[in-house]
């Protein structure tokens, strides 16, 4: 059995799954671009984002490779599931993140 | 422990014995036969025989095992305590009760 | 898509939200808060300041009914093309709709169920936050049923098993299960539901539970059910979101809440897992291309992300994981194998089909469970014969149900896949028996919820199930002689050959 007592939570995975589609891809690059130590895994329709410690998804980022205006309520339509805690959701960006 | 409630909280069994009248469920696990994924369970009169149960449910229901034989000799307990039961010892005479689960096993 | 560019906006997300949930709330004058709100002090929770309840989320009545809507709109564009291109024909194979035959009478139900006491919660809780929050779920759940039942409702043109499912749900054997699970939790305090459902149904359970469907669907074929999955699940993390606030506020509000939470987490993890049981078997037998095995969906699901990551967050409080969960953790070696053989038994008593696994799939078994080949193949091998000979393996009678999960008694000792699991206690001089230490941990600290356990066998002897014969229950059941037993022969399998074979013999050109 995993446990992960000692690992802080600056270093256990976060993660989100998030529908494949067309649309969501320039979410996914903007997780990717934002987030350094991020890994990308493909599963039956959807994809898998995880990151040590916290993941974060900016608005900009995503307007940038969307070519439009984006609001960070639209992650609604992609976000599959997640683990680690929603710590931050603005007008601006995202952070999942343990907290302790 | 008791549940806690907004009021008094008191229920009769939905499963108790006066529900089946003359009648109790009895259980028979067969230990050592994974054909069968779980024991089976037979409402029985309290003072049906052994022999009669025998014939009634039990050979009815495992003979469904294909190598099942009329010939294999089985060893009982009831809830760890050996059972010996003689085919005309009544289901209650042999102290089996209500939702207890009768063990045999095939030698 | 078409959203209108963000127009200037006077408030930001935070000051909307707060606008929304604190400037609408106000305090009473007339009653008490104890009479408003009468029902969050029994269960001996303390709350000190419902304002430090976060919904992260912040949303507001606008962007949610926005956002559902262009949910809806894509699932219903969907739902559209795959029934008017015959969509049903692209499955992997007719056997593989006895998973979603499952879902249909065993889950969308609870999302029925949900709904209604979510919506309870939205009126009883003393904070606006969870209040809102709460109406939100309520109204996703009953998304969540319309438009399960509008998805699957194409196959039901077609296929068996798919009718009567809110009828089955309250009725049948193997549904008493999900359904009994449920009603513990509608018939707990607030509080307590919070952490059934919410937090350990929602966000320690719900990835073994729908993200396999979904994945499972997308494989197979089935692209209405994947979509209305995904739509679904979008909804999801806002309600793990929700259960994980509940929790930590709770810890966060009392010391004293930390040993009742506790509780709840070691009881509801184990009704919950013991519902995944048919999901379990759901993975590795009834999904004709494999995505993950249950073994893998667990360890990735549950031991990465919930042992590993949450529990390790919920030690600050004090809080450790669940009690028997390393039950569980061995289990997943064999706990597909157990169920499907014994749904495979009970089947001409269910409204889904069964069939020996070909040998391919044996193959895949024995290549992901390291103890396949040794406790389960031989079954199969000795079920070939049978069926060789004119037999069928299909009981002849009523199995041993535990008192508290409801399934058969079909689980082993912990460290031996041979010996079935009894565990029993009395109360008020009456015998109750349990499937596992988990099952017997709940019973023991609320008898006298658990004898009213309405137990289909029980209820079946008592007479109270339409008669005393198979024929008669299954009338009572509303089952058809076409909806369960076994798949090879059936009518959806002969309708399926039939539609195929007449593809072969006039399509090309």
């Amino acid at each position: 059995m995993t446990t992960s007592a000692t690992i802080p939570a600056g270093e256990r995975p976060v993660g989100v799954d998030i529908q494949e589609s067309e649309q969501n891809r320039a979410v996914i690059e903007a997780l990717e671009a934002d987030n350094e130590n991020s890994s990308v895994i493909h599963m039956p329709g959807l994809v898998r984002v995880t990151s040590p410690g916290r993941l974060v998804l900016r608005r900009e980022t995503v307007e940038e490779r969307l070519g439009r205006e984006w609001e960070t309520h639209e992650f609604q339509l992609a976000i599959i599931s997640y683990f680690g805690h929603i710590k931050e959701w603005d007008d601006d960006e995202i952070v999942i993140a343990w907290d302790h | 422990m008791a549940v806690k409630a907004i009021t008094e909280y008191k229920f009769p069994s939905r499963s108790r014995q006066e529900l089946y009248g003359d009648a109790m469920l009895v259980h028979m696990w067969w230990t050592n036969n994974p054909w069968f994924c779980a024991a089976a369970c037979f409402p029985m009169p309290k003072a049906m025989t052994w022999g009669d149960f025998w014939n009634a449910a039990v050979v009815p229901f495992f003979s469904e095992d294909p190598d099942w034989s009329d010939s294999t000799e089985f060893t009982f307990t009831l809830h760890g305590k050996s059972l010996d039961p003689k085919p005309e010892d009544t289901l209650e005479g042999l102290g089996i009760w209500h939702k207890s689960v009768i063990g045999m096993t095939s030698k | 898509m078409t959203i209108a560019p963000r127009a200037p906006r006077k408030l930001s997300m935070k000051d909307r939200y707060s606008a929304l949930t604190r400037d609408l709330d106000w305090t009473p004058s007339y009653v008490t808060e104890d009479e408003l709100y009468p029902y969050t002090k029994f269960e001996g929770i303390t709350i000190h300041d419902w304002s430090k309840w976060e919904d992260p989320f912040r949303l507001t009545v606008d962007a949610y009914t926005k956002y559902q809507a262009e949910k809806d709109k894509r699932l219903y564009a969907v739902l559209d093309g795959f029934a008017q291109s015959q969509g049903h024909l692209s499955l992997t194979d007719a056997s593989y709709l006895n998973a979603m035959k499952l879902f249909i009478q065993g889950v969308s139900p609870l999302e029925y169920q949900a709904h209604r006491h979510f919506a309870y919660l939205g009126r009883h809780l003393n904070g606006p936050g969870p209040r809102f929050a709460s109406l939100c779920q309520s109204l996703d759940e009953i998304r969540h049923i319309q438009t399960e039942v509008h998805t699957l409702s194409n196959y039901n043109k077609y296929y068996d098993g798919f009718h009567s499912f809110p009828h089955m749900h309250d009725r049948v054997w193997y549904l008493s299960v999900p359904k009994s699970f449920f009603d513990d939790a509608v018939s707990s305090g607030p509080f307590e539901f919070l952490i059934a459902i919410g937090f350990s149904f929602e966000y320690l359970l719900t990835n073994l539970l729908f993200v396999p469907f979904m994945s499972g669907a997308s494989f197979n074929g089935d692209l209405p059910t994947m979509t209305f999955g995904f739509s679904a699940q979008s909804d999801e993390s806002r309600h793990m979101t929700l259960g994980l606030e509940a929790i930590k506020f709770l810890l966060e509000q009392d010391e004293k809440n930390v040993p009742i939470v506790q509780h709840w987490i070691d009881k509801w993890f184990w009704r919950g897992y013991r519902v995944t049981a048919l999901i379990a078997q759901m993975l590795d037998y009834m999904l004709p291309r494999k995505v993950m095995s249950w073994k893998e969906a667990f360890n990735l699901y549950f031991e990465q992300q919930m042992l590993g990551g949450l529990f390790v967050d919920l030690a600050y409080y004090g809080i450790t994981p669940p009690k028997f969960v390393e039950q569980a953790a061995e289990e997943k070696e064999i706990l597909s194998h157990q169920v499907y053989w014994t749904l495979y038994q009970f089947s001409h008593a269910a409204a889904f089909s069964t069939s020996i696994p070909t040998d391919e799939h044996m193959e895949w078994l024995s290549a992901n469970y390291a103890k396949f080949d040794e406790l389960y193949r031989p079954l199969w091998e000795k079920e070939k014969r049978n069926v060789a000979a004119g037999g069928r393996h299909f009981a002849r009678g009523l199995p041993e149900l535990c008192t508290v999960c409801q399934i058969p008694m079909l689980f082993t000792e912990p460290g031996d896949p041979t010996t079935l699991c009894q565990r029993w206690s009395t109360f008020e001089d009456e015998h109750f028996n349990f499937c596992s230490d988990g099952c017997k941990n709940i019973f023991d600290h609320e008898p006298e919820k658990y004898v009213q356990a309405w137990l289909p066998v029980h209820q079946i002897f008592q007479g109270n199930c339409g008669g005393a014969t198979i024929p008669d229950v299954l009338a009572w059941y509303k089952m058809t002689p076409n909806d369960g037993g076994e798949y090879l022969g059936s009518r959806d399998n002969k309708n399926w050959l039939a539609w195929h074979d007449m593809a072969e013999k006039t399509g090309g050109n």
